[in-house]
């Protein structure tokens, strides 16, 4: 695992450049860019999961939190991959130059990178605030007196709350800033929550993947139990029903209204090729396979059975971002504009937030829920 | 047949309640009620009862109830000509939420009816023998042992940590 992970990450850059010093440098914008909201959402959602989990004064999920909390090690990598976006962002634009429908103030790219970069240093900011006070709290747990850990306590409670009002305004910025820019007629004020309760969603995915890698490498040396998986499958049952609410919720009105400007957006990506067949895929994959699945409760306390799930559902909303970006950044697209350097570009993504994940959990092994050997 | 002796015993928590329980199973004496003022997981697991069949009632009235919705929907729609700006008569797209509230009804119905039809409720009969600090803050369990055997069974569950009388 030592090498491939790294291996991942070069195999990922050298596609990147690959292609992006090619014939069609915006098909490596376009992968970087969802990869980009994909990952950066699974950190800020995992981190989340502990956050929340600690303002409600929530036991159950205790060995889980460590593990929520080792995804903020993306953050820095997020931050820079943002500020990358820079580069290429005559590609992951496409409405610079263009008619902007009275969003001409907005959408400006100074005003655009400042207001986002603001945004996620103070939501990156306020994670690792929250993460130092977490981690002096466990280190603590001994040598500080019980006033000295209800103080630390009431101020990771403080931090937290600023996380979660954050965690939502930063993110629908990003939404729309990033995704429903690209079609800058288009407008859907449910688009930010259905953003950031779909983050949340793959935050969860992503959670219960490394609950379930853990369990299986430390067995019974790790503190979680077939109950931890069946909450935390719960959970992410809920969050999947939700997540496909806020699609519904948004799509029943355009449909009510039946506007040229709000439908045109939904019928591109949902009765014309080649992008019908990807939105089925994402509603199959995203929704109903988990939700007839998760249904059962003996499948959710299954660790292999739900890494393979959540990545079925992993792929879906990867697939959805393609097809939320894919028609604005490939106008005309025959076919879809997809292809092996986006599988590529992928996995080195992968690599970089399993890289994060993994030399959070080194570095800090009190994240990590397995009960201490003893020393012989 | 030697007469029956019914032994009433208060546990103060679930887990000396569940460990009187699982005692029992490996004893001579029968066990023949619990009183329990909470849900408690822990004597549901003593107990060894069997998976609640409620859910599959609760499924098939959430599915009939879906069905029934979107036909109602339906069959209001062609009876009346109901057309709204334009929209096709038959529009499942709404209906959805026709059928998503009848989903909920209906489960809802399918429940009740399943939990009643389960636990053999109405009972009319009241509890022969009950502790009424079994609706505060007390778990009950009732045993019965053959005549003779009365006082080792109180023993056992005063060794358990509970506080055992002969009815």
């Amino acid at each position: 695992m030592n090498r491939i992970l790294p291996a991942l990450v070069i195999i990922g850059l050298g596609a990147f450049l690959f292609q992006v010093s090619g014939q069609h440098p915006e098909k490596a914008w376009q992968a970087y860019l969802v990869n980009f909201i994909l990952w950066s959402a699974v950190a800020q959602g995992g981190l989340l999961f502990s956050v929340v989990l600690h303002v409600t004064k929530a036991r159950w999920g205790r060995p889980l939190q460590g593990l929520a909390e080792s995804f903020a090690a993306f953050f820095p990598i997020s931050f820079v991959l943002f500020l990358l976006l820079f580069l290429g962002r005559t590609f992951v634009f496409p409405w610079l130059g263009g008619d902007l429908h009275g969003k001409d103030a907005w959408l400006t790219i100074p005003f655009l990178f400042s207001r986002d970069t603001a945004g996620l240093l103070i939501l990156y900011g306020l994670g690792f605030v929250y993460l130092y006070q977490g981690l002096k709290l466990k280190r603590s747990q001994n040598d500080k007196s019980e006033s000295g850990q209800e103080a630390l306590q009431s101020r990771m409670t403080v931090i937290g709350v600023l996380y979660i009002m954050a965690y939502a305004l930063v993110l629908s910025l990003l939404a729309f800033d990033l995704v429903m820019s690209a079609d800058p007629q288009w407008i859907s004020t449910l688009f930010a929550p259905y953003a950031f309760v779909k983050a949340f969603y793959v935050g969860l995915g992503a959670l219960i993947v490394v609950a379930a890698i853990v369990h299986l490498r430390h067995g019974e040396a790790s503190s979680l139990n077939p109950s931890h998986f069946h909450d935390l499958g719960k959970l992410f049952f809920g969050f999947c029903m939700l997540w496909a609410d806020f699609f519904y919720c948004q799509f029943i009105v355009i449909w009510y209204g039946n506007i040229p400007e709000e439908t045109s957006y939904i019928i591109q990506r949902t009765m014309t090729l080649p992008w019908s067949r990807l939105a089925w895929a994402v509603f199959i994959l995203s929704f109903v396979i988990p939700f007839i699945v998760l249904l059962n409760k003996q499948v959710k306390t299954k660790p292999r059975f739900m890494i393979s799930l959540c990545s079925l559902v992993f792929v879906g909303i990867w697939l959805e971002h393609f097809l939320l970006l894919g028609p604005a950044l490939s106008p005309g697209a025959d076919s879809l504009p997809m292809g092996m350097t986006d599988v590529l570009i992928t996995l080195g993504f992968l690599g970089l937030m399993a890289m994060a994940v993994r030399f959070a959990l080194a570095r800090f092994p009190e994240l990590l829920p397995v009960q201490k050997q003893e020393v012989k | 047949m030697a007469a029956e002796k019914k032994v009433m015993a208060l546990f103060e928590n679930d887990t000396r309640a569940a460990s009187a329980i699982e005692g029992l199973a490996g004893s001579p004496w029968k066990l023949e009620q619990v009183h329990s003022p909470i849900p408690s997981s822990k004597i549901l697991s003593a107990l060894k009862v069997k998976k609640s069949r409620v859910g599959y009632f609760t499924l098939a009235g959430g599915i009939i109830g879906f069905l029934s919705g979107i036909s109602l929907a339906m069959y209001s729609g062609i009876q009346w000509n109901l057309v709204t700006s334009g929209k096709p008569v038959i529009a499942f797209i709404p209906f959805l939420i026709v059928g998503f509230e009848f989903t909920v009804l209906f489960a809802v119905f399918g429940n009740v009816l399943g939990f009643l039809l389960q636990t053999n409720l109405p009972e009319f009969r009241s509890l022969q023998v009950y502790d009424e600090r079994c609706s505060g803050e007390h778990f009950g369990i009732l045993a019965t042992c053959p005549e003779g055997q009365e006082n080792n069974l109180v023993a056992f569950f005063q060794e358990k940590g509970g506080e055992a009388k002969l009815i």
